[in-house]
């Protein structure tokens, strides 16, 4: 409660009216116009996602309006998924499956309270400056490069629009600099977005007689229940406790540690019950790395946007002590 | 299981059983569970110090932030022997050796599996690689996604846009 209040003071300090022009000219000050424009604008676009071999375009639409902020994702590639947020809340609507799964955040805390207080600090662990200016889907766009003090982390190359701030781009390096994943937006009208009937997802309707999976989540100490976890690599710190469900209703344990920029979850749940037998070992999309292991029959699952050595080092710290 | 280890650490298994148990433990399931719990408990019989919580962690990372040792040479006519380039990974086995040594069961010790427990890595890689994928993305993968999404600052910059992992094909093909 009191992190929440200083962010809430810091956020206040960060961003004063007035004060884009002020900062325009650093690298930190472009970090605040993404933040503010992905937080404030309507718009509508069609990205491309790139990871290895992989590409796939989705159309992503924003409106922000006296309600909230609502946004939805589109897959335009194969079966048409979709992923509508509003507000706290993520619905995931699955053809295939028939499946609508919903996830909420906790604790009522609104998503933009995340960064503003870390865009500062930003720079212990990352170097941050401004590069050149390009030309992506008809926007002129300032190119920021954040590049990371130490090979825990990914390297992150932006480019927003430099009328708006809005983000264009994002390719996330390793420490070779190859490309781990990348955002591109192909087009992109920035403005008021679709009329209040185009905003309900479309599948939505068609989606009445499908499953629905909700996550229940309360805030929890898991330390409180033996488990220990020195998440010890330098610049994480944890953000989020709890307990959730996960998955047909397995009650899970989830524990977030985050940089600033990129966010680390630890996954702790009881092997009894499960369908198929667990496979430790190490998994990757794009920029997410997967460990799996084994601890005090429970199955530890470290799913983070951060390179392999990183996720492994978290997923090896996890201890089970029975409490006394 | 836990009486295959029990077996194992008692010296009653054959050489062929061994070999399958020792895999087994490496697996890093069950097994592995089972081996520290015996030697914890044998630990705790013979009232020896323990060691303190999160050493293997430590140890771990310790080991990981060691400089490149085994640096690839050109070889040149009357070099060292061989042994003298690779003072690390000797040192490594050492240790794998008297880890072996000092954890091995007392009686009925066979021939060990010492050299199994320390492969020494191939000259010219670094000893700090990136660990690469060796299991597919797991079925729950895209819960898992979605649970994580929810947390990560990122989305203060892309908005909803990171969630295409989530539904991604790579991930729903699963």
């Amino acid at each position: 409660m009191k992190a929440l209040a200083c962010s809430a003071v810091l956020a206040a300090a960060l961003f004063p009216f007035g004060a884009q022009a002020q900062y325009s000219h650093d690298a930190n000050g472009w970090l605040n116009k993404i933040y503010r424009a992905t937080h404030t604008l309507s718009y509508a676009g069609t990205f491309v996602y790139q990871q290895g071999e992989h590409s796939e375009s989705s159309r992503v639409t924003r409106q922000v309006d006296a309600r909230g902020d609502y946004e939805k994702l589109v897959s335009l590639d194969g079966t048409p998924r979709e992923v509508v947020r509003f507000k706290d809340e993520v619905k995931c609507y699955l053809p295939e499956s028939q499946t609508v799964k919903i996830d909420k955040r906790s604790g009522g805390r609104s998503f933009p309270a995340l960064l503003p207080a870390q865009i500062s600090s930003l720079g212990e662990n990352y170097d941050i400056a401004t590069g050149g200016t390009t030309r992506i889907a008809q926007f002129e766009c300032q190119e920021i490069v954040l590049t990371p003090k130490d090979a825990l982390r990914y390297g992150y190359q932006l480019w927003a629009d430099k009328a708006s701030g809005m983000l264009l781009k994002a390719r996330v390096f390793n420490e070779k600099g190859e490309t781990v994943e990348q955002f591109t937006f192909t087009e992109l009208s920035i403005g008021r977005g679709p009329g209040r009937e185009k905003r309900r997802a479309t599948i939505e309707a068609r989606s009445k007689d499908w499953r629905v999976e909700q996550a229940a989540v309360v805030p929890a100490n898991l330390a409180d229940e033996g488990w220990t976890i020195r998440a010890d690599i330098p610049g994480f710190h944890k953000i989020a406790e709890l307990t959730r469900t996960l998955v047909k209703s397995r009650p899970v344990g989830q524990l977030v540690y985050s940089d600033g920029l990129a966010a680390v979850s630890v996954f702790i749940e009881p092997l009894a019950g499960r369908a198929e037998p667990l496979q430790p070992g190490l998994s990757s999309i794009g920029a997410v790395n997967i460990y799996t292991r084994e601890v005090a029959n429970h199955a530890v699952t470290v799913v983070g946007e951060a390179p392999a050595a990183s996720v492994r080092r978290i997923a090896q710290t996890v201890e089970y002590r029975r409490p006394q | 299981m836990s009486e295959k280890i029990s077996a194992l650490m008692d010296g009653e298994l054959e050489a062929h059983e061994q070999r399958g148990s020792y895999a087994e433990v490496a697996r890093e399931g069950e097994a592995l569970e089972a081996w520290r719990v015996y030697h914890l408990v044998g630990d705790a019989l013979r009232d020896t110090a323990l060691l303190s919580v999160g050493f293997s962690a430590r140890m771990e990372a310790k080991l990981a932030e060691e400089p490149t040792v085994l640096a690839p040479r050109v070889p040149q006519a009357g070099s060292r022997p061989r042994w003298r380039v690779l003072p690390m990974a000797a040192s490594l086995a050492a240790v794998a050796l008297v880890a072996w040594v000092a954890f091995a069961p007392q009686s009925g010790m066979q021939r060990g599996p010492e050299v199994a427990l320390a492969p020494a890595k191939p000259p010219g890689k670094p000893a700090v690689e990136a660990p690469a994928p060796n299991v597919p993305l797991p079925s729950a993968a895209g819960d898992y996604l979605l649970a994580h999404q929810a947390y990560s600052p990122r989305g203060n910059l892309q908005g909803v846009a990171p969630y295409v992992r989530t539904v991604s094909e790579s991930v729903r093909r699963k």
